[in-house]
Parts: structure tokens; sequence; C-alpha cells
């Protein structure tokens, strides 16, 4: 019965919260419920649960609003693939006020009602009152329990723009044609067998959507994203002020260059990067880093934290490993029907680098850019990557404006490597030596070590052959 | 710098797409500071990887069960330490202490660990500032 009274009671968070951990939930309270049984320890564990529900549901309807508030304003060059998430006001006092007593008042009724209720049903068959009174007609009382609901109401017509939208998009931008095509079939599909009906939620219909179209094409950057606030129909440039905010943060996180160093008792290089960020802004550091582990025997990038940026980056830091311009990357744009190669820059005048034992970490939070990074040296056989296979996520896309509230983001172009023909998309860069992410750097001080030892005997012993290098 | 099109009508000179998952970016503010739930879920998985209820029991034990951290206060705290990827999920598995169901673990990332560390060490300067205010009575230490 407690167990029935939990579900009941989860349903008042919202569908986004739902559909991920309501399951988990109801698991915790049931082994709590088996664990501390007897009349206190029940009271107890009724007391956290109510408690829990007051502080959190609220937190979790304002969590939606909250991350798009914090959303960064994305700094953008002229033809670069961006997202724009607009801000907006955060919810007036009042109305989290008005929020938490209409929580407050479904708690109660959900006490009143749930004596009513005679049938259990998972929670994963639970959808909206609709749907709650269509499949189950003779129990009226559970239509009336109040559901968690975002701010919007999808009525049919909505439903249906949005459905042809995503379609129309899918068509025309994403980047492989066949899938595409596969895609807005099974889109229509489900919209033709009536899969769609009765959903009311926008962020639960949102879902729906992307659950149909990565299933299939099995591609988990393909989604539909609500948006609770109005989305203006043209995303305004970035602003002189966002421009200076994102080099004014770059500036203070040294353009995330968070460590560039000779590890101790050595002479290798250790350059720990967490971002690529824009060369129109960080050229000169990540020139200055390179310039000081210049004379270094072997160099290590700790990709492991690397949230990914931008390909100009990638090329930039790709330059100083290279004695001659090498190409790195396709970039293959569908709609466009374009391909842009994209190579390293020419050599740097005195660098010392292009010739160094290059060794990459990386881990599962390695990300897009670090990855483009790391695959491509990994393909040229330009570095030793060590640690564990990252995120996979190889496409770069576009969100496209579908109505007031709902955007579709659909990945548009390609990163396609020259020698592989294809990239890490959905399976990440396997590193050639496989450690835990956590033992990389020690891994690869020992690897880098190791090839010193061998190619300083190596060179002691051809002496006397070689020739010496003109300055 | 080199540069050759393909084909297309893009003229371009300089490539400059970005690669970008701008939902990689939210989270870190939502974290700063760091709530407590989240850092007693960071330190209870610092030994190994746990699920939803071991993390609760863990936590609960190591806060003298002070701390019994609600369903909705473990799985939002989860959710947000997850996006933020200072955990991250591993598999689905028995505990055969629990029964026959299968449980989702969590593991600590080495940008979690970094932060739990970060933390404890702030709370560390707090403690010593304190102990030198003499707030504690007595021969506390």
């Amino acid at each position: 019965m407690s167990e029935k009274i939990y579900a009941l009671l989860l349903r008042l968070y919202p569908a986004h919260f739902r559909k991920a951990y309501a399951e988990e939930a109801l698991q915790l309270f049931r082994d709590r419920a088996r664990d501390e049984s007897g009349f206190f320890p029940t009271l107890r564990l009724w007391m956290d649960v109510l408690a829990d529900l007051a502080f959190t549901v609220p937190r979790e309807y304002f969590r939606v609003q909250r991350a798009i508030v914090t959303a960064p304003a994305p700094h953008r060059s002229h033809g670069m693939p961006a997202f724009f998430v607009l801000e907006n006001e955060s919810p007036r006092f009042e109305a989290l006020l008005f929020g938490g007593v209409l929580s407050l008042l479904a708690l109660g009724a959900i006490f009143v009602l749930s004596g009513q209720v005679g049938i259990y049903r998972p929670l994963s068959a639970w959808g909206s009152p609709s749907q709650t009174a269509r499949l189950n007609p003779q129990n009226a009382a559970s239509a009336m329990i109040p559901v968690a609901h975002d701010d919007a109401n999808l009525d049919a017509a909505e439903r249906q723009r949005v459905i042809d939208g995503a379609i129309a998009n899918v068509n025309k931008f994403y980047v492989d044609a066949e899938v595409a095509q596969k895609t807005a079939d099974a889109l229509l599909a489900h919209k033709n067998s009536g899969d769609d009906d009765g959903e009311m939620d926008g962020a639960a219909f949102a879902d729906l959507l992307t659950r149909q179209m990565k299933e299939a094409s099995q591609d988990a950057h393909l989604e539909m994203i609500y948006n609770a606030v109005k989305t203006p129909e043209n995303p305004p440039e970035p602003t002189p002020e966002e421009v200076a905010r994102y080099r004014t943060d770059m500036e203070c996180r040294n353009c995330t260059f968070e460590k560039v160093e000779i590890l101790p008792h050595t002479n290798i290089g250790y350059l720990k990067l967490n971002a690529f960020p824009d060369t129109a802004i960080c050229q000169s550091r990540a020139a200055a880093a390179m310039q000081r582990l210049n004379d270094v025997d072997a160099i290590i990038f700790d990709l492991r934290d690397n949230r990914g940026g931008y390909a100009n980056m990638v090329a930039l830091l790709a330059t100083y490993l290279f004695d001659r311009p090498t190409h790195l990357n396709d970039f293959y744009n569908r709609s466009e029907n374009s391909t842009e190669e994209s190579w390293t820059l020419p050599p740097v005048p005195g660098n010392r680098l292009a010739d160094k034992p290059v060794f990459v970490l990386t881990s599962p939070t390695t990300f897009s850019a670090a990855e483009g990074f790391s695959y491509d040296l990994k393909m040229l056989k330009r570095a030793t990557l060590v640690g564990e296979t990252t995120s996979g996520r190889g496409h770069m896309g576009e969100g496209h404006r579908i109505d007031d509230h709902f955007i579709i983001r659909v990945p548009g172009v390609r990163a396609v490597n020259p020698i592989s023909k294809t990239n890490w998309d959905g399976t990440g860069v396997e590193p050639d030596v496989k450690v835990k992410a956590g033992d990389a750097v020690e891994t690869a001080k020992k690897l880098a070590e190791s090839h010193l030892r061998k190619y300083h005997l190596h060179n002691e012993a051809d002496e006397s052959k070689t020739e010496p290098i003109p300055p | 710098m080199p540069k050759k099109l393909l084909h297309g009508a893009n003229k371009r000179l300089i490539v400059d797409y970005r690669y970008i998952d701008y939902r990689l970016t939210m989270p870190k503010k939502i974290l700063d500071p760091l709530p407590s739930a989240a850092f007693q879920i960071l330190i209870s998985l610092a030994e190994e990887d746990l699920h939803g209820y071991a993390i609760m029991r863990q936590v609960a034990a190591q806060t003298d069960g002070h701390m019994r951290l609600g369903p909705g206060t473990l799985y939002s705290s989860i959710r947000t330490l997850l996006e933020a990827k200072f955990i991250q999920e591993v598999d689905l598995r028995e505990d055969i202490k629990l029964g026959h169901e299968r449980r989702r673990y969590y593991r600590l990332t080495s940008a979690g660990r970094k932060l739990a560390r970060a933390e404890a060490e702030r709370l560390g300067d707090l403690l010593r500032v304190a102990r030198a205010r003499k707030i504690f009575r007595g021969d506390y230490v």
C-alpha cells in the first residue's frame, strides 16, 4: 500500500524527472520500506519522503527554467553552426509561491484520492490525464489526479505542425540522406498510427519525438527540444558585450590551459587543456603555452576533461606537431553539399616539437573537438593515445526553429577524416594504450621515458655515424 | 593557409566550425557552490561504485545518520552530477544482498574526484580558521 501511495506521489514530479528516475526512486523507496519496518522507522521514512517531496518537486519544476537562464550566450563566428538558447527572466517570486501552494493542494488531493484507487499500474504506463481516462475509463478517480504539466498544453494543430516541421528539417539538413529519409518515414508512420495523439505536455512530446527519431536513426544527437519560453524567429548575432564576456571569461581561465609544465625530474612537457577555445581570442596564449614547452623531449596533451570547442584551435595546436602543413580533417555539410578541409598552418619558425613523441590522454569526458584532435593525430600516427575511449561526438548540429516553443537539433555537419574516411561519432576514439583515465598520466610518462631511453641508446650507438644537424 | 574546396560554393578562408554541445556547459553553474547533498554523494563514491540505495545508506553512515537523502534529493543530485560529468553511470547489475533486481551503478569521474577534493580542502581551510578563532570549546582537535 505504501509503495502505491509513493508511486502516486511521484507523479507530482515533472515528466522529465519521472521518465529518468521514477523507477529508481520507487526501487529506493521499496528498499527502505523493507529495511525500516516497524512503527517508528516507517513514520520516519514517511517524514523523510514528504519533506523530500516538498523540497524537490518545486525545485525540479524550477530546474527547467534555470537551465535556460544559465545557458551561456554562445560566441559565434560567421557561418559557424551553433545553437542559441535564449535568455529569459527567472520566474517571479509570486509564480514560485503559487507553484508551491498548488503543489501542497495537489499533495492533499493525492491523499484523498489514493484511497479510491483500486488498480495499480506501473509508472511507465502512465500518461497525461486524457490518456489515463482513455486507458482506464472505469476509474474516473484516477483521471482526476493532478498530473505534472509543463507550461504549455499542446493542441492537435501544434502537434501536427511540430511533426511536419521535424520531418521537413530532418529531410533537409540531416547529414546522411538515407537515414534522414528513414527517420522522416518513421515520424510519419508514428503520426499516422496515432502514437503522438493525446500528448499534451510540451517536454514529454519533445521527448517522444526524440525517442522516435533516435530509434529510426540510431543517432543520439538528433533531438527535439522544448523551450517553455518563446523563441524569437531570428536568433540574434552575439552582441559586442557577449563577445567581450567570452573574451574576459577565457582570459580569466587562461583560455582553459589549466597546466603547462615540465614533469618533475624529466624533460617531458605536460599540457592540460580543458577546451579548444577560439583562436580569435586565445591564439597568443596557445602560442605562449607551446613556446614554453618548445625544448621538451616528449609532450603529453591531457584532454581528459576537455569539453571541446573550435576546429581552428585544433589546427593551431596540431601545427606545432608537424614540419609541414598537414591535412587533419574534412567537414561535410549535407544541406550545402560542401566539404571543407581543415589543415595545420605553415610551420612556426623556431618550433622544435615537430619530431618529438606525442601522447594524448583521453577519457569518457573527452568531447567533440578534443576527440577530433585525438582522432586526427591517431590517424596520422603522430600520437599515442592513452586512457579510456572518448564520448563519441563527431557530428555538429544546428538548432532549427519550428515554432515558438519547439526547436529541432539536426546534425548537419560531419567530420570526415581523410585517412579513415569516417569519424568517431557514436563509437568514441579508442586509445592505443587502454588504462583507467586516472592512471593515464603515469602511464604516458612511463611510455615517454621508455621511448626516450631507447631513442638515446640508439643515438649513442649511432653517434659516430650521425651527421651534425646544421643550425 | 593551404585550403582546398572539394565541391560546393562555400568560399570561406578559415575553417571555423565549432564542435558544440551547449548542454555540456550548463550544469557547472548549478553546482557552484556545491550543495552538501552533492558533496556527500561524491564522497560516498570515493572508494567504490554504488547504486542509489547504497549511496543513500553510505551518506547516512558517513554523516552519523544526520543526512538521509530522500529519493527526490538523491536522484535530482545524481542527475545534476551526471550532467556535469562528475559521476557516470557504469552498468546495470544485481546487488545480491538486496535481491535479484538489477540496479544502476554510479562511478566517480576524475573531474568529480577533483571537485570533491577541492571542496574538502575548502572546508578544511574553514575548519582551520574556526579553530584559530577558538570557536571550539575544550580540547577539541
